[in-house]
Protein backbone atom coordinates (compact mmCIF):
# COMPACT_ATOMS: atom_id res chain seq x y z
CA UNK A 1 0.00 0.00 0.00
CA UNK A 2 2.83 2.38 0.91
CA UNK A 3 4.33 1.49 -2.47
CA UNK A 4 1.17 2.43 -4.34
CA UNK A 5 1.06 5.74 -2.49
CA UNK A 6 4.69 6.45 -3.35
CA UNK A 7 4.03 5.72 -7.02
CA UNK A 8 0.84 7.81 -6.97
CA UNK A 9 2.67 10.72 -5.38
CA UNK A 10 5.23 10.74 -8.19
CA UNK A 11 2.44 10.44 -10.78
CA UNK A 12 0.82 13.53 -9.27
CA UNK A 13 4.09 15.40 -9.52
CA UNK A 14 4.23 14.53 -13.23
CA UNK A 15 0.68 15.76 -13.66
CA UNK A 16 1.45 19.11 -12.06
CA UNK A 17 4.57 19.46 -14.17
CA UNK A 18 2.95 18.62 -17.48
CA UNK A 19 -0.09 20.85 -17.78
CA UNK A 20 -0.73 20.46 -21.47
CA UNK A 21 -3.69 18.25 -20.66
CA UNK A 22 -5.42 21.29 -19.16
CA UNK A 23 -5.81 22.80 -22.65
CA UNK A 24 -8.12 19.96 -23.63
CA UNK A 25 -9.79 19.18 -20.35
CA UNK A 26 -10.31 22.76 -19.15
CA UNK A 27 -9.66 25.02 -22.15
CA UNK A 28 -12.08 23.44 -24.63
CA UNK A 29 -15.17 23.22 -22.41
CA UNK A 30 -14.57 26.69 -20.96
CA UNK A 31 -14.27 28.29 -24.39
CA UNK A 32 -17.32 26.39 -25.70
CA UNK A 33 -19.31 27.42 -22.66
CA UNK A 34 -18.38 31.06 -23.09
CA UNK A 35 -19.31 30.94 -26.78
CA UNK A 36 -22.57 29.01 -26.53
CA UNK A 37 -24.16 28.97 -23.09
CA UNK A 38 -25.84 32.36 -23.10
CA UNK A 39 -26.78 32.45 -26.79
CA UNK A 40 -29.41 29.72 -26.59
CA UNK A 41 -32.61 30.63 -24.82
CA UNK A 42 -34.39 27.28 -24.99
CA UNK A 43 -34.43 24.71 -22.23
CA UNK A 44 -32.83 21.30 -22.39
CA UNK A 45 -33.36 18.20 -20.22
CA UNK A 46 -35.94 20.21 -18.30
CA UNK A 47 -33.54 22.97 -17.16
CA UNK A 48 -32.24 26.22 -18.64
CA UNK A 49 -29.80 25.79 -21.50
CA UNK A 50 -27.06 27.47 -19.46
CA UNK A 51 -27.54 24.90 -16.70
CA UNK A 52 -27.65 21.93 -19.10
CA UNK A 53 -24.59 23.21 -20.93
CA UNK A 54 -22.75 23.67 -17.65
CA UNK A 55 -23.29 20.03 -16.75
CA UNK A 56 -22.54 18.69 -20.22
CA UNK A 57 -19.40 20.79 -20.70
CA UNK A 58 -18.09 19.82 -17.27
CA UNK A 59 -18.69 16.19 -18.23
CA UNK A 60 -17.05 16.74 -21.61
CA UNK A 61 -13.86 18.18 -20.13
CA UNK A 62 -13.69 15.66 -17.32
CA UNK A 63 -14.25 12.52 -19.36
CA UNK A 64 -11.81 13.57 -22.05
CA UNK A 65 -9.25 14.13 -19.27
CA UNK A 66 -9.79 10.66 -17.90
CA UNK A 67 -9.79 8.99 -21.31
CA UNK A 68 -7.48 10.39 -23.99
CA UNK A 69 -4.40 11.50 -22.07
CA UNK A 70 -4.39 8.40 -19.92
CA UNK A 71 -4.78 5.94 -22.76
CA UNK A 72 -1.88 7.58 -24.57
CA UNK A 73 0.37 7.62 -21.53
CA UNK A 74 -0.36 4.05 -20.53
CA UNK A 75 0.30 2.81 -24.04
CA UNK A 76 3.57 4.75 -24.25
CA UNK A 77 4.75 3.60 -20.84
CA UNK A 78 3.93 0.04 -21.71
CA UNK A 79 5.87 0.33 -24.95
CA UNK A 80 8.83 1.99 -23.23
CA UNK A 81 8.93 -0.82 -20.67
CA UNK A 82 8.21 1.26 -17.58
CA UNK A 83 5.43 -1.16 -16.61
CA UNK A 84 7.93 -4.05 -16.93
CA UNK A 85 10.41 -2.19 -14.79
CA UNK A 86 7.74 -1.75 -12.12
CA UNK A 87 7.06 -5.48 -12.17
CA UNK A 88 10.60 -5.98 -10.91
CA UNK A 89 9.79 -4.06 -7.74
CA UNK A 90 7.82 -5.44 -4.85
CA UNK A 91 4.75 -3.47 -5.99
CA UNK A 92 1.72 -5.71 -6.48
CA UNK A 93 0.79 -6.36 -10.12
CA UNK A 94 -2.21 -4.01 -10.10
CA UNK A 95 -0.36 -1.09 -8.49
CA UNK A 96 0.33 0.67 -11.76
CA UNK A 97 -3.30 0.60 -12.84
CA UNK A 98 -4.54 1.62 -9.40
CA UNK A 99 -2.27 4.65 -9.28
CA UNK A 100 -3.30 5.66 -12.81
CA UNK A 101 -6.96 5.54 -11.81
CA UNK A 102 -6.32 7.54 -8.65
CA UNK A 103 -4.52 10.19 -10.68
CA UNK A 104 -7.39 10.21 -13.21
CA UNK A 105 -9.79 10.99 -10.43
CA UNK A 106 -7.75 14.13 -9.88
CA UNK A 107 -7.33 15.07 -13.54
CA UNK A 108 -11.08 15.41 -13.89
CA UNK A 109 -11.38 17.88 -11.03
CA UNK A 110 -10.02 21.09 -12.67
CA UNK A 111 -12.45 20.77 -15.61
CA UNK A 112 -15.43 20.19 -13.35
CA UNK A 113 -14.50 23.02 -11.01
CA UNK A 114 -13.82 25.48 -13.84
CA UNK A 115 -17.05 24.83 -15.73
CA UNK A 116 -19.27 24.79 -12.64
CA UNK A 117 -17.78 28.12 -11.51
CA UNK A 118 -18.38 29.48 -14.99
CA UNK A 119 -21.97 28.23 -14.86
CA UNK A 120 -22.51 29.99 -11.57
CA UNK A 121 -20.93 33.34 -12.43
CA UNK A 122 -21.29 33.53 -16.22
CA UNK A 123 -24.29 31.34 -16.91
CA UNK A 124 -26.16 32.60 -13.80
CA UNK A 125 -27.05 29.10 -12.63
CA UNK A 126 -28.22 29.31 -9.03
CA UNK A 127 -28.32 26.13 -7.00
CA UNK A 128 -28.40 25.02 -3.44
CA UNK A 129 -25.16 23.77 -1.95
CA UNK A 130 -26.26 20.12 -2.03
CA UNK A 131 -27.21 20.44 -5.69
CA UNK A 132 -23.75 21.76 -6.57
CA UNK A 133 -22.20 18.92 -4.64
CA UNK A 134 -24.45 16.22 -6.10
CA UNK A 135 -23.90 17.52 -9.64
CA UNK A 136 -20.15 17.70 -9.20
CA UNK A 137 -19.90 14.23 -7.69
CA UNK A 138 -22.07 12.69 -10.43
CA UNK A 139 -19.97 14.22 -13.19
CA UNK A 140 -16.81 13.23 -11.39
CA UNK A 141 -17.95 9.63 -11.06
CA UNK A 142 -19.31 9.46 -14.61
CA UNK A 143 -16.00 10.77 -15.97
CA UNK A 144 -13.77 8.64 -13.79
CA UNK A 145 -15.20 5.38 -15.11
CA UNK A 146 -13.52 6.33 -18.40
CA UNK A 147 -10.17 5.88 -16.69
CA UNK A 148 -10.93 2.14 -16.79
CA UNK A 149 -11.59 2.40 -20.53
CA UNK A 150 -8.29 4.26 -20.89
CA UNK A 151 -6.53 1.33 -19.21
CA UNK A 152 -8.28 -1.09 -21.58
CA UNK A 153 -7.18 0.87 -24.67
CA UNK A 154 -3.72 1.79 -23.43
CA UNK A 155 -2.78 -1.77 -22.53
CA UNK A 156 -4.06 -3.28 -25.73
CA UNK A 157 -2.89 -0.89 -28.44
CA UNK A 158 0.39 0.68 -29.53
CA UNK A 159 0.78 4.43 -28.98
CA UNK A 160 0.24 5.25 -32.67
CA UNK A 161 -2.97 3.22 -32.69
CA UNK A 162 -4.23 4.74 -29.47
CA UNK A 163 -4.60 8.24 -30.85
CA UNK A 164 -7.28 7.43 -33.49
CA UNK A 165 -9.01 4.83 -31.32
CA UNK A 166 -9.29 7.21 -28.37
CA UNK A 167 -10.57 9.93 -30.68
CA UNK A 168 -13.32 7.72 -32.08
CA UNK A 169 -14.38 6.65 -28.59
CA UNK A 170 -14.24 10.25 -27.45
CA UNK A 171 -16.44 11.56 -30.27
CA UNK A 172 -18.82 8.64 -29.91
CA UNK A 173 -19.50 9.23 -26.23
CA UNK A 174 -19.40 13.02 -26.50
CA UNK A 175 -21.85 13.34 -29.42
CA UNK A 176 -24.21 10.46 -28.70
CA UNK A 177 -24.17 11.28 -25.01
CA UNK A 178 -25.48 14.74 -25.90
CA UNK A 179 -22.51 16.61 -24.45
CA UNK A 180 -22.22 19.12 -27.30
CA UNK A 181 -25.95 19.49 -28.01
CA UNK A 182 -28.97 17.43 -27.02
CA UNK A 183 -29.73 14.55 -29.38
CA UNK A 184 -33.15 14.10 -30.90
CA UNK A 185 -35.16 11.21 -32.30
CA UNK A 186 -33.44 7.89 -32.96
CA UNK A 187 -29.99 9.17 -32.00
CA UNK A 188 -31.40 10.27 -28.70
CA UNK A 189 -32.74 6.75 -28.06
CA UNK A 190 -29.30 5.30 -28.73
CA UNK A 191 -27.58 8.09 -26.86
CA UNK A 192 -29.62 7.40 -23.76
CA UNK A 193 -27.67 4.16 -23.42
CA UNK A 194 -24.35 5.96 -22.94
CA UNK A 195 -22.77 6.72 -19.55
CA UNK A 196 -22.10 10.30 -20.64
CA UNK A 197 -25.84 10.78 -21.10
CA UNK A 198 -26.57 9.05 -17.77
CA UNK A 199 -24.24 11.34 -15.85
CA UNK A 200 -25.48 14.54 -17.50
CA UNK A 201 -29.14 13.56 -17.04
CA UNK A 202 -28.62 12.81 -13.37
CA UNK A 203 -26.99 16.23 -13.03
CA UNK A 204 -29.79 18.11 -14.79
CA UNK A 205 -32.45 16.16 -12.88
CA UNK A 206 -30.79 17.22 -9.64
CA UNK A 207 -30.67 20.81 -10.85
CA UNK A 208 -34.30 20.75 -12.04
CA UNK A 209 -35.45 19.15 -8.78
CA UNK A 210 -36.82 16.22 -10.79
CA UNK A 211 -36.78 12.69 -9.44
CA UNK A 212 -33.61 10.94 -10.54
CA UNK A 213 -34.47 7.69 -12.25
CA UNK A 214 -32.72 4.62 -10.88
CA UNK A 215 -32.11 3.50 -14.46
CA UNK A 216 -29.58 6.31 -14.94
CA UNK A 217 -27.56 5.28 -11.90
CA UNK A 218 -27.76 1.62 -12.91
CA UNK A 219 -26.64 2.64 -16.39
CA UNK A 220 -23.51 4.26 -14.99
CA UNK A 221 -22.74 1.20 -12.89
CA UNK A 222 -23.24 -1.14 -15.85
CA UNK A 223 -20.82 0.93 -17.92
CA UNK A 224 -18.35 0.91 -15.06
CA UNK A 225 -18.66 -2.88 -15.09
CA UNK A 226 -18.14 -3.04 -18.87
CA UNK A 227 -15.07 -0.80 -18.77
CA UNK A 228 -13.59 -2.70 -15.83
CA UNK A 229 -14.12 -5.99 -17.65
CA UNK A 230 -12.46 -4.62 -20.81
CA UNK A 231 -9.58 -3.30 -18.73
CA UNK A 232 -9.12 -6.64 -17.01
CA UNK A 233 -9.15 -8.51 -20.31
CA UNK A 234 -6.60 -6.12 -21.81
CA UNK A 235 -4.28 -6.28 -18.83
CA UNK A 236 -4.47 -10.08 -18.65
CA UNK A 237 -4.07 -10.56 -22.40
CA UNK A 238 -0.89 -8.51 -22.43
CA UNK A 239 0.54 -9.84 -19.16
CA UNK A 240 3.48 -11.44 -20.96
CA UNK A 241 4.26 -8.55 -23.22
CA UNK A 242 4.57 -5.71 -20.76
CA UNK B 1 74.03 -33.92 -36.89
CA UNK B 2 71.69 -33.71 -39.76
CA UNK B 3 71.24 -37.44 -39.82
CA UNK B 4 70.56 -37.46 -36.13
CA UNK B 5 68.01 -34.76 -36.46
CA UNK B 6 66.14 -36.61 -39.13
CA UNK B 7 66.25 -39.81 -37.15
CA UNK B 8 64.90 -38.12 -34.12
CA UNK B 9 62.10 -36.58 -36.11
CA UNK B 10 61.17 -39.90 -37.67
CA UNK B 11 61.15 -41.56 -34.30
CA UNK B 12 58.85 -38.94 -32.96
CA UNK B 13 56.52 -39.32 -35.84
CA UNK B 14 56.29 -43.01 -35.07
CA UNK B 15 55.53 -42.27 -31.44
CA UNK B 16 53.11 -39.60 -32.18
CA UNK B 17 51.51 -40.84 -35.34
CA UNK B 18 48.63 -43.19 -35.79
CA UNK B 19 45.01 -42.21 -36.12
CA UNK B 20 44.03 -44.01 -32.92
CA UNK B 21 46.20 -41.90 -30.67
CA UNK B 22 45.12 -38.70 -32.37
CA UNK B 23 41.50 -39.64 -31.99
CA UNK B 24 42.07 -40.37 -28.35
CA UNK B 25 43.72 -37.01 -27.79
CA UNK B 26 40.91 -35.16 -29.47
CA UNK B 27 38.33 -37.17 -27.59
CA UNK B 28 39.83 -36.54 -24.18
CA UNK B 29 40.07 -32.89 -25.08
CA UNK B 30 36.37 -32.86 -25.78
CA UNK B 31 35.57 -34.55 -22.52
CA UNK B 32 37.56 -31.99 -20.57
CA UNK B 33 35.55 -29.22 -22.09
CA UNK B 34 32.15 -30.76 -21.67
CA UNK B 35 32.71 -30.94 -17.93
CA UNK B 36 34.38 -27.55 -17.73
CA UNK B 37 32.74 -25.04 -15.45
CA UNK B 38 31.29 -27.56 -13.05
CA UNK B 39 34.67 -27.95 -11.40
CA UNK B 40 34.47 -24.52 -9.79
CA UNK B 41 31.51 -25.59 -7.65
CA UNK B 42 30.72 -24.46 -4.12
CA UNK B 43 27.49 -23.41 -2.40
CA UNK B 44 23.88 -24.01 -3.34
CA UNK B 45 22.85 -22.49 -6.65
CA UNK B 46 21.55 -18.93 -6.68
CA UNK B 47 19.65 -19.71 -9.85
CA UNK B 48 18.77 -23.03 -11.38
CA UNK B 49 17.09 -23.78 -14.68
CA UNK B 50 15.96 -27.36 -15.09
CA UNK B 51 15.06 -28.28 -18.63
CA UNK B 52 13.34 -24.95 -19.24
CA UNK B 53 11.59 -24.31 -22.55
CA UNK B 54 9.62 -21.40 -23.88
CA UNK B 55 7.72 -21.88 -27.11
CA UNK B 56 5.85 -19.26 -29.08
CA UNK B 57 3.73 -21.37 -31.36
CA UNK B 58 6.23 -23.43 -33.34
CA UNK B 59 9.17 -21.17 -32.44
CA UNK B 60 11.32 -22.59 -29.67
CA UNK B 61 12.80 -19.45 -28.15
CA UNK B 62 14.29 -21.46 -25.30
CA UNK B 63 14.66 -25.19 -25.77
CA UNK B 64 15.45 -27.39 -22.78
CA UNK B 65 17.83 -25.04 -21.01
CA UNK B 66 19.49 -26.32 -17.82
CA UNK B 67 22.01 -24.33 -15.83
CA UNK B 68 23.08 -23.38 -12.32
CA UNK B 69 24.55 -20.13 -11.04
CA UNK B 70 26.63 -20.32 -7.90
CA UNK B 71 26.98 -17.55 -5.32
CA UNK B 72 29.54 -14.87 -6.16
CA UNK B 73 29.96 -15.83 -9.79
CA UNK B 74 30.03 -13.34 -12.63
CA UNK B 75 28.43 -15.12 -15.53
CA UNK B 76 27.99 -13.92 -19.10
CA UNK B 77 25.13 -15.22 -21.17
CA UNK B 78 26.53 -15.01 -24.66
CA UNK B 79 24.66 -15.59 -27.84
CA UNK B 80 23.68 -14.04 -31.16
CA UNK B 81 20.47 -12.05 -31.55
CA UNK B 82 17.45 -14.29 -31.18
CA UNK B 83 19.41 -16.94 -29.27
CA UNK B 84 16.98 -16.80 -26.37
CA UNK B 85 18.99 -14.64 -23.97
CA UNK B 86 16.29 -12.09 -23.23
CA UNK B 87 13.55 -14.70 -23.04
CA UNK B 88 15.63 -16.67 -20.53
CA UNK B 89 16.21 -13.60 -18.38
CA UNK B 90 12.53 -12.64 -18.64
CA UNK B 91 11.54 -16.06 -17.33
CA UNK B 92 14.12 -15.80 -14.57
CA UNK B 93 12.58 -12.48 -13.53
CA UNK B 94 9.02 -13.86 -13.58
CA UNK B 95 8.07 -11.62 -16.50
CA UNK B 96 7.28 -14.64 -18.66
CA UNK B 97 6.18 -18.12 -17.78
CA UNK B 98 8.15 -21.10 -19.11
CA UNK B 99 6.20 -23.46 -21.37
CA UNK B 100 7.83 -26.31 -19.46
CA UNK B 101 10.61 -26.92 -17.00
CA UNK B 102 11.40 -25.36 -13.68
CA UNK B 103 13.24 -22.24 -12.59
CA UNK B 104 14.32 -21.62 -9.03
CA UNK B 105 15.95 -18.59 -7.49
CA UNK B 106 17.28 -18.70 -3.94
CA UNK B 107 15.31 -21.88 -3.46
CA UNK B 108 11.98 -20.24 -4.25
CA UNK B 109 10.02 -19.50 -7.41
CA UNK B 110 11.16 -16.49 -9.46
CA UNK B 111 8.10 -14.36 -8.64
CA UNK B 112 8.66 -14.48 -4.89
CA UNK B 113 12.40 -14.05 -5.24
CA UNK B 114 11.80 -10.89 -7.27
CA UNK B 115 9.19 -9.54 -4.88
CA UNK B 116 11.46 -10.12 -1.88
CA UNK B 117 14.09 -7.86 -3.45
CA UNK B 118 16.80 -10.52 -3.71
CA UNK B 119 17.37 -9.72 -7.36
CA UNK B 120 18.04 -6.37 -8.99
CA UNK B 121 17.63 -6.26 -12.72
CA UNK B 122 18.29 -4.06 -15.69
CA UNK B 123 16.16 -5.08 -18.63
CA UNK B 124 16.92 -4.42 -22.24
CA UNK B 125 13.28 -3.52 -22.61
CA UNK B 126 12.97 -1.80 -19.24
CA UNK B 127 11.79 1.78 -19.58
CA UNK B 128 11.90 4.77 -17.33
CA UNK B 129 9.12 7.01 -16.12
CA UNK B 130 9.27 10.28 -18.09
CA UNK B 131 8.73 13.82 -16.81
CA UNK B 132 10.51 13.20 -13.51
CA UNK B 133 14.10 13.92 -12.56
CA UNK B 134 16.69 11.19 -12.26
CA UNK B 135 16.79 11.66 -8.51
CA UNK B 136 13.00 11.43 -8.20
CA UNK B 137 12.95 8.22 -10.20
CA UNK B 138 15.79 6.59 -8.27
CA UNK B 139 14.17 7.70 -5.01
CA UNK B 140 10.85 6.16 -6.06
CA UNK B 141 12.33 2.78 -7.03
CA UNK B 142 14.63 2.77 -3.98
CA UNK B 143 11.57 3.31 -1.81
CA UNK B 144 10.00 0.23 -3.36
CA UNK B 145 12.98 -1.97 -2.45
CA UNK B 146 12.75 -4.03 0.74
CA UNK B 147 16.45 -3.48 1.49
CA UNK B 148 17.22 -0.04 0.04
CA UNK B 149 20.64 1.55 -0.36
CA UNK B 150 20.93 5.29 0.32
CA UNK B 151 19.87 7.17 -2.83
CA UNK B 152 23.07 9.24 -2.94
CA UNK B 153 25.19 6.09 -2.80
CA UNK B 154 23.32 4.63 -5.76
CA UNK B 155 23.58 7.87 -7.75
CA UNK B 156 27.32 7.92 -7.15
CA UNK B 157 27.91 4.27 -7.89
CA UNK B 158 25.97 4.41 -11.13
CA UNK B 159 27.84 7.58 -12.10
CA UNK B 160 24.67 9.61 -12.49
CA UNK B 161 25.02 12.05 -9.57
CA UNK B 162 26.13 14.88 -11.86
CA UNK B 163 22.86 14.81 -13.80
CA UNK B 164 20.56 13.71 -10.98
CA UNK B 165 18.42 16.82 -11.33
CA UNK B 166 17.88 16.47 -15.05
CA UNK B 167 14.68 15.11 -16.43
CA UNK B 168 14.77 11.45 -17.33
CA UNK B 169 13.28 12.02 -20.78
CA UNK B 170 16.05 14.49 -21.68
CA UNK B 171 19.04 12.17 -21.22
CA UNK B 172 21.33 10.69 -23.85
CA UNK B 173 21.22 6.98 -24.62
CA UNK B 174 24.27 6.21 -22.50
CA UNK B 175 22.98 8.28 -19.59
CA UNK B 176 19.65 6.49 -19.77
CA UNK B 177 21.46 3.15 -19.59
CA UNK B 178 23.24 4.24 -16.43
CA UNK B 179 19.97 5.32 -14.83
CA UNK B 180 18.54 1.91 -15.61
CA UNK B 181 21.63 0.39 -14.07
CA UNK B 182 21.05 2.53 -10.97
CA UNK B 183 17.57 1.00 -10.63
CA UNK B 184 19.18 -2.46 -10.65
CA UNK B 185 21.58 -1.64 -7.80
CA UNK B 186 19.42 0.65 -5.66
CA UNK B 187 18.84 -2.10 -3.11
CA UNK B 188 20.94 -4.72 -1.40
CA UNK B 189 20.10 -7.47 -3.89
CA UNK B 190 22.19 -10.63 -3.85
CA UNK B 191 21.78 -11.29 -7.56
CA UNK B 192 22.12 -8.66 -10.27
CA UNK B 193 20.76 -9.43 -13.70
CA UNK B 194 21.72 -7.20 -16.61
CA UNK B 195 20.35 -7.67 -20.10
CA UNK B 196 22.77 -6.12 -22.61
CA UNK B 197 23.80 -3.47 -20.11
CA UNK B 198 26.23 -1.53 -22.28
CA UNK B 199 24.14 -1.26 -25.43
CA UNK B 200 24.08 2.42 -26.49
CA UNK B 201 27.18 3.19 -24.41
CA UNK B 202 30.33 4.55 -26.00
CA UNK B 203 33.66 2.87 -25.29
CA UNK B 204 34.62 5.15 -22.41
CA UNK B 205 31.23 4.86 -20.73
CA UNK B 206 31.39 1.11 -21.15
CA UNK B 207 34.76 1.01 -19.39
CA UNK B 208 33.42 3.14 -16.52
CA UNK B 209 30.38 0.95 -16.32
CA UNK B 210 32.40 -2.23 -15.88
CA UNK B 211 34.60 -0.55 -13.31
CA UNK B 212 31.61 0.28 -11.14
CA UNK B 213 30.19 -3.15 -11.83
CA UNK B 214 33.36 -4.73 -10.43
CA UNK B 215 32.79 -2.81 -7.19
CA UNK B 216 29.28 -4.20 -6.97
CA UNK B 217 30.49 -7.73 -7.49
CA UNK B 218 33.36 -7.29 -5.04
CA UNK B 219 30.74 -7.32 -2.29
CA UNK B 220 30.07 -10.96 -3.05
CA UNK B 221 27.05 -10.47 -5.25
CA UNK B 222 26.26 -12.84 -8.06
CA UNK B 223 26.09 -11.23 -11.47
CA UNK B 224 24.42 -12.58 -14.57
CA UNK B 225 24.61 -10.50 -17.73
CA UNK B 226 23.58 -11.08 -21.29
CA UNK B 227 25.72 -9.63 -24.00
CA UNK B 228 26.77 -9.95 -27.58
CA UNK B 229 29.91 -7.92 -26.96
CA UNK B 230 32.35 -10.77 -26.85
CA UNK B 231 35.30 -8.89 -25.42
CA UNK B 232 33.00 -7.83 -22.63
CA UNK B 233 32.18 -11.41 -21.74
CA UNK B 234 35.87 -12.24 -22.03
CA UNK B 235 37.01 -9.47 -19.72
CA UNK B 236 34.22 -9.24 -17.18
CA UNK B 237 32.98 -12.78 -16.68
CA UNK B 238 34.55 -15.70 -14.84
CA UNK B 239 32.17 -18.01 -16.61
CA UNK B 240 30.51 -17.87 -19.99
CA UNK B 241 27.36 -19.63 -21.07
CA UNK B 242 27.08 -19.75 -24.83
CA UNK B 243 23.54 -20.17 -26.07
CA UNK B 244 22.16 -20.49 -29.54
CA UNK B 245 18.66 -21.44 -30.69
CA UNK B 246 17.58 -21.51 -27.06
CA UNK B 247 20.04 -24.23 -26.10
CA UNK B 248 23.18 -24.19 -23.99
CA UNK B 249 26.16 -24.92 -26.23
CA UNK B 250 29.09 -24.30 -23.96
CA UNK B 251 29.68 -23.56 -20.32
CA UNK B 252 33.11 -22.67 -19.03
CA UNK B 253 35.70 -20.01 -18.32
CA UNK B 254 36.55 -17.67 -21.19
CA UNK B 255 39.79 -19.65 -21.70
CA UNK B 256 37.91 -22.93 -21.86
CA UNK B 257 35.39 -21.55 -24.31
CA UNK B 258 38.19 -20.36 -26.56
CA UNK B 259 39.93 -23.72 -26.31
CA UNK B 260 36.77 -25.58 -27.06
CA UNK B 261 36.33 -23.72 -30.31
CA UNK B 262 39.96 -24.11 -31.25
CA UNK B 263 41.73 -21.10 -29.87
CA UNK B 264 44.45 -20.82 -32.53
CA UNK B 265 44.32 -20.45 -36.23
CA UNK B 266 47.10 -22.16 -38.13
CA UNK B 267 47.52 -21.39 -41.81
CA UNK B 268 50.11 -22.42 -44.37
CA UNK B 269 50.62 -23.40 -47.97
CA UNK B 270 51.13 -27.03 -48.81
CA UNK B 271 51.33 -28.77 -52.18
CA UNK B 272 49.61 -32.11 -52.66
CA UNK B 273 47.31 -31.78 -49.68
CA UNK B 274 46.16 -35.04 -48.13
CA UNK B 275 42.85 -34.07 -46.52
CA UNK B 276 42.44 -37.40 -44.75
CA UNK B 277 45.75 -36.87 -43.01
CA UNK B 278 44.90 -33.27 -42.07
CA UNK B 279 41.55 -34.29 -40.60
CA UNK B 280 43.38 -36.70 -38.31
CA UNK B 281 45.63 -34.04 -36.84
CA UNK B 282 45.68 -33.60 -33.05
CA UNK B 283 43.74 -30.63 -31.66
CA UNK B 284 41.98 -30.01 -34.95
CA UNK B 285 38.62 -28.37 -34.65
CA UNK B 286 38.02 -27.03 -38.12
CA UNK B 287 39.74 -27.45 -41.46
CA UNK B 288 39.51 -25.34 -44.58
CA UNK B 289 41.45 -26.09 -47.74
CA UNK B 290 41.52 -23.78 -50.77
CA UNK B 291 43.83 -25.19 -53.45
CA UNK B 292 47.24 -25.12 -51.69
CA UNK B 293 46.14 -22.86 -48.79
CA UNK B 294 45.28 -24.73 -45.62
CA UNK B 295 43.57 -23.10 -42.64
CA UNK B 296 43.23 -25.06 -39.43
CA UNK B 297 41.51 -24.09 -36.24
CA UNK B 298 43.14 -25.96 -33.41
CA UNK B 299 42.76 -26.39 -29.69
CA UNK B 300 46.50 -27.19 -29.50
CA UNK B 301 48.35 -25.50 -32.33
CA UNK B 302 51.76 -26.77 -31.17
CA UNK B 303 50.69 -30.40 -31.33
CA UNK B 304 48.98 -29.83 -34.66
CA UNK B 305 52.04 -28.23 -36.20
CA UNK B 306 54.44 -30.85 -34.80
CA UNK B 307 52.30 -33.62 -36.20
CA UNK B 308 52.42 -32.05 -39.67
CA UNK B 309 56.18 -31.64 -39.51
CA UNK B 310 56.65 -35.08 -38.00
CA UNK B 311 54.74 -36.59 -40.90
CA UNK B 312 57.45 -35.24 -43.14
CA UNK B 313 55.48 -32.38 -44.66
CA UNK B 314 57.19 -29.06 -45.15
CA UNK B 315 54.46 -26.42 -45.26
CA UNK B 316 55.40 -22.89 -46.34
CA UNK B 317 54.33 -19.47 -45.02
CA UNK B 318 53.29 -20.86 -41.67
CA UNK B 319 51.22 -18.46 -39.58
CA UNK B 320 49.82 -19.13 -36.15
CA UNK B 321 47.37 -16.55 -34.78
CA UNK B 322 45.23 -16.38 -31.70
CA UNK B 323 41.51 -16.65 -32.10
CA UNK B 324 39.58 -14.18 -30.02
CA UNK B 325 36.51 -15.17 -28.14
CA UNK B 326 34.60 -13.75 -31.07
CA UNK B 327 35.90 -16.37 -33.49
CA UNK B 328 35.47 -19.01 -30.82
CA UNK B 329 31.91 -17.95 -30.42
CA UNK B 330 31.30 -17.93 -34.15
CA UNK B 331 32.90 -21.35 -34.41
CA UNK B 332 30.71 -22.79 -31.66
CA UNK B 333 27.48 -21.36 -32.99
CA UNK B 334 28.37 -22.24 -36.58
CA UNK B 335 29.09 -25.79 -35.49
CA UNK B 336 25.68 -25.84 -33.82
CA UNK B 337 23.92 -24.40 -36.86
CA UNK B 338 25.58 -27.03 -39.04
CA UNK B 339 24.61 -29.82 -36.67
CA UNK B 340 21.11 -28.46 -36.60
CA UNK B 341 20.94 -28.36 -40.37
CA UNK B 342 22.14 -31.99 -40.50
CA UNK B 343 19.57 -33.08 -37.97
CA UNK B 344 16.84 -31.46 -39.96
CA UNK B 345 18.10 -33.26 -43.04
CA UNK B 346 17.88 -36.59 -41.26
CA UNK B 347 14.46 -36.14 -39.78
CA UNK B 348 12.90 -34.80 -42.96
Amino acid sequence: MAGILALTRVEFRRLLRNRRYLIFTVGFPVVLYLLVANRVSTTAYGVSFAAYYMVSMAMFGAFSGALTGNAQRISQEKKDGWIRQLRLTRLPANAYVVSKVIVSMATTVPAIAAVLLLGRFYGHVHLQAWQWLATAVTIWFGATIFAALAVAIGYRYQPDQVQPIALVVYFFFAILGGLWFPMTGFLQKVGELTPTYDAVKIGTDVIGNAAVSAGLAIGLLVWLGIFLALATVSVRATAETV
Amino acid sequence: MNQHGTGYRTARRADYGGAASIDRDYQSDQNDQSTAGYGAAGGTPVVSFVNVSKHYGSLKAVDGLSLDLRPGETVALLGPNGAGKSTSLDMLLALRKPTSGKIQMFGSDPYHAVKSGRVGAMLQSGGLMPEVTVRELVTLVTGLHPKPEPVDTTLKRAGIAQFADQRVDRLSGGQTQRVRFALAICGKSELIVLDEPTAAMDVETRRLFWNSMKEEVAEGRTLLFATHYLEEADQAADRILVINRGRLLADGTPAEIKARAGAKRLSFRLDQVNEQFLLGLPGLVNLEVRSDVVQIQSGDSDATLYAILDAGYRPREIEVSSLGLEQAFIAITAEDDRANGNNNGETN
